[in-house]
């Protein structure tokens, strides 16, 4: 698969989401009108439509604040904005996006934004304070594989409309626990129709944003060994953060799907506890295939010991 | 009847099939452009820092005359080449001049340590790094656009069309072999 074919299709796939999402919410608003009263679903409609374009204008806040990333003042950052711009130039990105630091001791970064020309990149301080410049050069490029390949597009708005689906199952299950007796059709079958829906929604919405995200890992890994015509220093990133075993702190079932390294593998951390049961839908596939498909492509075998050279983050005075 | 309609059909599915070709191919090319101004951009920065550069390591050692011409005629020649290969050439050679710039700096430890210097001596450094970089996404293009244009069927059409081959930018002589593509790893 090309790279223009893989736009093509994130394009095709972003509409698919789209129309699905829009399904899946009126299908709940429905659900949530027959149970009660009709008022309260075209209500729970409106309410959604309205968070969801707020959503959409905010996406690079709402990204921000649910993984606490902040903006740093760019001097502060140079040698880090540098790389940045090397590994968008190599990219041929139209702008090099912006750097977001997220405080985190776990090495991890994202990539998060609507267009190439406003997304932009986060990476934990964890990262920086362990990766030598080669590596994180590769996780860069890897995030920018992402936002070129059109990745973040499709994962930002997944991420909005999950979040719109959790809202309207939100609001249709606390009036069913607060006013269900009060329920005009009362009959019980409804009543356990609508339970099962407001349960199942969040569920479908977290399958229909992973169906999205796993193959999309290998290409951007395949990317970024081509922007940076390094395929070897992908797999040593890679093959770092697998050793490194620091768990990032507010690891969330939202937004694990952004990461280059799935955060929420080690822990079944999981939103509102009802989520246990994602683990078995990992959004990452696992490290050590993604490292093979390197070394197949590449043509090399990654020796047992990583080099131990100077992590980027000492340049930067964060070591 | 049934002929019209299977020629019509054929017809179709042609018209189509160039349609598309024809703007893969506009489509290429324009991304060989934008290569080419990006690496353009930074060979412009590039030469616009020589100046300055030139004016710094003078003022210390004002002596060594035949450096800085040969510095300074290396940037002109930079600045007036037309094609991505001789401006690859002419890049070349700023950086063998620049070597000679640096080591007659050596000579002098508070040139050396001067913050201007430094200063200059960095975004030299920088712009070096991001002509690689606009360099490797360049020809990356242009192989990309060459190969389109040398396939058939539109080989036989690519120049009559106006599509015509393009330069990698490299030096001759230059041995870094063109990008290996790693798109298929998928």
């Amino acid at each position: 698969m090309t790279l223009q074919q893989q736009i093509r299709s994130n394009r095709l796939r972003s509409t698919i989401v789209v129309f699905g999402f829009v399904l899946l919410l009126l299908l709940l608003a429905g659900l949530v009108g027959f149970a009660f009263d009709l008022s309260l679903g075209i209500v729970a409609l409106i309410g959604a439509a309205i968070y969801g374009v707020f959503a959409l204008i905010r996406h690079r806040s709402i990204v921000a604040r649910l993984t606490h990333a902040s903006e740093v003042d760019p001097e502060a950052i140079r040698p880090l904005r540098r790389l940045v711009e090397n590994v968008s130039i190599a990219a041929g990105l139209p702008k090099t996006p912006e750097v977001r630091i997220v405080e985190d001791p776990a090495p991890n970064a994202y990539a998060a934004g609507l267009r190439p020309e406003s997304s932009y990149i986060g990476v934990t301080t964890g990262l920086l304070a362990t990766m030598p410049q080669r590596e994180l050069e590769a996780v860069l490029a890897h995030e920018v594989a992402h936002i070129r390949n059109r990745d973040t597009y499709l994962m930002t708005i997944a991420l909005i409309f999950a979040g719109v689906i959790a809202l309207i199952a939100d609001i249709g299950f606390r009036s069913l626990v607060w006013g269900g007796g009060r329920s005009r059709r009362g009959g019980i079958i409804v009543l356990i129709a609508a339970i099962v829906g407001f349960l199942l929604a969040p569920y479908a919405a977290l399958l229909l944003r992973l169906s999205l995200s796993r193959r999309r890992e290998f290409l951007a890994d395949a990317s970024a060994a081509e922007i940076l015509n390094d395929p070897e220093a992908m797999a040593l990133a890679l093959r770092r953060l697998e050793r490194d075993t620091t768990q990032i702190a507010y690891a969330d079932a939202s937004t694990a799907h952004l990461w280059v390294e799935s955060p929420t593998d080690k822990v079944d951390s999981e939103r509102r506890g009802v989520l246990a049961m994602t683990s078995l839908f990992n959004t990452h596939p696992p490290i050590e295939s993604r490292i093979a498909a390197l070394e197949e492509a590449g043509g090399f075998r990654l020796p047992e010991a990583l080099p131990s050279d100077e992590p980027f983050g000492r340049e930067l005075g964060l070591v | 009847m049934l002929w019209l309609w299977i020629l019509i059909g054929v017809a179709v599915l042609l018209l189509l099939f160039a349609v598309f070709g024809y703007n893969r191919l506009v489509r290429l090319r324009n991304e060989v452009n934008t290569g080419w101004s990006n690496i353009d951009v930074q060979l412009q920065r590039r030469a616009d820092l020589i100046p300055n550069l030139v004016e710094s390591v003078r003022a210390y050692a004002a002596h060594e005359r035949g450096v800085f011409e040969e510095v300074t005629r290396a940037r002109s020649a930079l600045q007036q080449a037309g094609s991505p290969g001789s401006a690859a050439e002419a890049n070349e050679g700023l950086t063998a001049a620049l070597v000679q710039l640096f080591a007659v700096a050596e000579a002098y430890p508070e040139l050396k340590a001067s913050e201007n210097f430094l200063q200059l001596q960095e975004d030299l450094t920088d712009t070096e790094d991001k002509i690689s970089a606009a360099r490797r996404y360049y020809n990356a293009t242009v192989n990309a656009y060459n190969t389109g244009i040398q396939t058939i069927p539109w080989v036989l059409v690519a120049r009559p069309l106006g599509f015509h081959e393009r330069e990698f930018f490299s030096a001759r002589g230059d041995t870094t072999p063109p990008q290996v593509s790693f798109a298929s790893a998928t």
